[in-house]
């Protein structure tokens, strides 16, 4: 016996002697945000004059605009320019990456801008650091003035190629931009960049406007507004500033959104106590009723593909979420937690819904999957609803209110962003108060 | 006789226990008219003792006994005036999502409408229209506040 | 009999009042813990374990065991004095037992006959040392088998390592390191199969002279852009830790090595 226990010993140790390839597991990282270093793009000197367009600031504008966006997601961590070593024409052309790797960067953005003929032509290059190469590069020509643009569509790009991901920066958001005391509110449509710049008003502020929402596929508008004293659903378009009625109900229509073919309306209308969910095509006007139930049908949303609809119906007693398809059959309540549920938006990756919940006196924004399982509240507050998604689905925009104080004082009404992990909260910036978000998709496709 | 011992305990110990048991308070706030607003700081008058809105608990529609007493009253003004023509204006507290909220003023509006109806009054004379959330009369953010502000108000148009 | 009656129905009363109390308790909602975080404490040795392969260290231990009941029988006071001691030092819970065993085999070895006559106190104070001279080693065997219980990746690490002579110090050590540069891209789908292998030939150094990527042409299908990010994550993490933490002996045994970078756990949390 002892015998075999040898010879067993002995054969282990002899196999063992080939050695065979070491497998070390990593499962673990760090979270922080991946520093990158964005060079100032080199402004080429042959370049004219344009307009009075400061073209020697521009290429470090455009910089500038492209750590903002970086930083704004919470994944990057744009390091400072004091300390980039290199001059931007020539890192352009070849970066040392020794250098660049020494201040800790493990990527760099390089670029140069032309002005020649009103046109703006544009080079960008993102390099791996740690591989010493190229990772992406692209070259485009726009007009001048939409230099802005230009560094939006750059940050979509390079966002893109490190995360695998849409970027949503060359988009902007459509809100109901508010001032006054809280009895009184003078609300108007306000449109802006992604990034708070480029605010533009686009109502007087003399009837109230509540709601507004982009159209996916063209710049035109759908939102609620009580001209006249007649609370209805309007259509703007954002270019020429012309409005008209959505239908011709005998009654309030609210809460509107466009299908993502942008060809219909489906909005909610409201007659003798009962609000039902109502479609209509722009194109042939033909009006369709989706939802006919005694209780209060509102906040419907289309889901990417067209197919279904998520909607907010109190027909269970209170507020909660309801999928069906969209020609109203097969409606299924999805939301049974404890809490009263609001304001579902169906994910432009039709993966998740979002909404608002309300629980013991607090409001939370979360997401769910389509089915109503897997319930993930992101961000709670005394009060705050009305999600609306990036166009890529991974980033929500809210409006929150703060409470106010016995005569009114203390209000205020602010638009916030938050991560579908549930990291990287944080304000936007808007001239005035502002509610009722809506983030458009991308401007370039 | 133990028997009869036996079963006086025990039911000693039951009625014990239901009496106790009965005496936990109720998790919910049942009754509609729980949360009303009940005074009289906001009220305006349509005529001298004819009190202009009507009050709810929170995210109901539903009239409470004080509610349907003020309607009376209206409608019994609205007869002695056949010329007058009114608007019900529907309204919620801040305690909701906004277009929830657009839909349940409408509800509360209608509310009164069809108890006025009910009362005679011909619908020709009464418009309705919400404002949700958008108008509330007390501005803090306060219990008292929001049930000022769950209101169906009678406004005369000419 | 009325007595009897009079304390039963306050016994009664009393519970039912309890539980009525108690009861806002119950409907409470749990309280949400924080996610429990695990902190790997981790000691570069300069102690080589000797390696045995597992199954030979079975008979090893088999062996020591039977030579362990003989002396314990010996030297009945000592091990009872030396049985309060490990729960002073904080231990895992479960290999609480097994320690105390282990324990007991420790010590026969270490006390010396002539130990038994000295006073108490000093006898004490040596058993200590041996003690935790244990631990330290016993700490380490303790870690090899709760990875075994808790996580099946390493099981291949760990026989691996026992037949090749990476000892999990330093295993512990150069993984350590590249957790510090990895970045890991947060967003990524978690329900997905994302596992990254990457294979590396060192120079003595540590520096790398050839890296690859094993799924390489996953990499460039459509539809698996996430897997090419957490590919150029990972060798990005490698390449900006050189030089890699490598044992100073034994260059064949570790001159070409694979890494598996797997986030599936740090994104489900």
């Amino acid at each position: 016996m002892k015998k075999t226990i040898l010879i067993v010993l002995l054969n282990f140790l002899l196999i063992n002697k080939s050695y065979s390839l070491i497998e070390v597991d990593i499962t673990r990282g760090n979270l922080d945000p991946l520093p990158i270093a964005v060079s100032p793009l080199h402004v080429d000197i042959n370049s004219e004059r344009y307009k009075d367009l400061k073209i020697k600031e521009l290429g470090n504008n455009i910089s500038k605009i492209i750590e903002h966006n970086f930083r704004s997601t919470g994944l990057f961590n744009p390091l400072k320019k004091e300390a980039f070593v290199q001059k931007p024409d020539i890192a352009h052309l070849k970066p040392r990456f020794e250098d660049w790797r020494l201040i800790k960067a493990q990527a760099l953005v390089t670029g140069k801008i032309l002005i020649k003929n009103e046109k703006l032509k544009v080079e960008f290059r993102l390099w791996d650091l740690a591989a010493g190469k190229e990772m992406t590069a692209l070259a485009f020509t726009t007009t001048p003035s939409n230099w802005r643009r230009v560094a939006h569509i750059i940050s979509d790009k390079i966002y893109e190629r490190l995360t695998g991901e849409n970027g949503y920066f060359d988009t902007r958001i459509i809100y109901v931009a508010e001032s006054g005391p809280k009895s009184q509110r003078v609300k108007k449509l306000a449109i802006m960049d992604q990034d708070g710049a480029k605010t533009k008003y686009l109502t007087l502020g003399n009837e109230l406007v509540l709601t507004p929402r982009f159209n996916p596929t063209n710049q035109m508008v759908t939102y609620m507004s009580y001209f006249r004293n007649m609370p209805r659903v309007y259509l703007l378009d954002i270019e020429t500033g012309t409005q008209e009625v959505v239908g011709n109900f005998p009654g309030m229509t609210f809460a509107p959104r466009f299908s993502p073919d942008g060809k219909k309306i489906v909005m909610s209308f409201a007659k003798d106590g009962n609000s039902d969910i109502f479609t209509m095509n722009l194109e042939t006007r033909v009006v369709e009723r989706i939802t006919d139930h005694s209780s209060i049908d509102t906040s419907p949303s289309f889901s990417p593909d067209g197919k279904f609809i998520a909607f907010n119906s109190d027909r269970s007693g209170l507020q909660q979420i309801y999928v069906m398809r969209s020609d109203g059959s097969g409606v299924k309540r999805i939301t049974f937690g404890n809490g009263i549920y609001g304001t579902p938006v169906w994910s432009p990756r039709g993966d998740l819904i979002a909404f608002t919940k309300m629980r013991k006196g607090k409001f939370y924004i979360g997401v769910m999957r389509t089915d109503g399982t897997g319930e993930r509240l992101l961000t709670e507050n005394f009060y705050q609803e009305a999600p609306s998604w990036s166009p890529n689905g991974r980033v929500i925009v809210f409006y929150r209110e703060t409470k106010a104080g016995l005569k009114g004082e203390g209000f205020s009404a602010k638009l916030w962003s938050i991560d579908i992990t549930g990291y990287n909260e944080r304000q936007l910036k808007t001239e005035t108060d502002a509610s009722d978000p809506s983030w458009s998709s991308l401007l370039s496709k | 006789m133990i028997f009869n011992k036996n079963l006086k305990n025990i039911l000693i110990v039951i009625f014990t226990t239901l009496l106790l048991s009965a005496c936990s308070t109720a998790k919910k706030s049942g009754s509609s008219s729980d949360d009303a607003y009940t005074g009289k700081e906001t009220v305006k008058y349509l005529a001298s003792g004819v009190p202009d809105r009507v009050f709810f608990a929170t995210n109901k529609s539903s009239l409470t006994t004080a509610s349907r007493a003020t309607l009376r009253k209206q409608a019994t003004f609205l007869r002695k005036n056949k010329k007058l023509n009114v608007t019900i204006e529907g309204h919620a507290d801040e305690r909701g999502t906004r277009e929830y909220n657009l839909a349940l003023g409408e509800r509360r509006a209608n509310a009164a409408k069809d108890y006025l109806m009910t009362y005679g009054i011909s619908g020709k004379r009464i418009s309705v229209i919400s404002y949700g959330k958008e108008k509330p009369v007390n501005a803090s953010s306060t219990p008292l506040a929001w049930s000022q502000n769950r209101r169906s108000v009678t406004v005369k148009v000419n | 009999m009325t007595r009897s009656l009079i304390y039963s129905l306050a016994f009664h009363t009393t519970m039912i009042f309890l539980t009525i109390l108690s009861l806002p308790f119950m409907l409470r909602e749990p309280i949400d813990l924080p996610p429990i975080v695990s902190v790997e404490l981790i000691q570069i040795s300069d102690k080589t374990n000797i390696p045995y392969a597992p199954k030979a260290r079975k008979i090893i231990e088999e062996t020591k065991k039977k030579e362990k009941e003989r002396l314990v029988s010996e030297q009945a006071p000592p091990t009872a004095k030396a049985k309060e001691k490990p729960d002073k030092i904080p231990l895992p819970n479960e290999q609480k037992e097994e320690k105390k065993i282990i324990k007991k085999k420790q010590n026969p070895e270490e006390i010396k006959p002539e130990i038994r006559q000295s006073s108490e106190f000093e006898k004490k104070e040596i058993v200590d040392t041996n003690q935790i001279a244990a631990l330290i080693d016993k700490a380490k065997e303790e870690e090899v088998t709760k990875q075994k219980k808790t996580n099946k990746i390493t099981q291949s690490n760990q026989k691996n390592s026992f037949a090749t002579g990476l000892t999990l110090s330093e295993e512990d050590a150069l993984r350590a390191q590249i957790f510090g540069c990895w970045s890991v891209p947060l967003g990524l789908p978690y329900d997905e199969d994302l596992l990254v292998r990457i294979k590396l030939n060192l120079k003595k150094d540590g520096t790398i002279t050839k890296s690859e990527i094993l799924d390489h042409q996953r990499m460039n299908r459509p539809g698996q852009k996430f897997y090419k990010v957490l590919a150029e994550s990972a060798l990005r993490a490698v390449r900006l830790c050189q030089p890699l933490k490598v044992p100073p002996t034994g260059y064949d045994k570790w001159k070409e090595i694979q890494l598996n970078f797997n986030p599936t756990e740090m994104l489900k949390g």
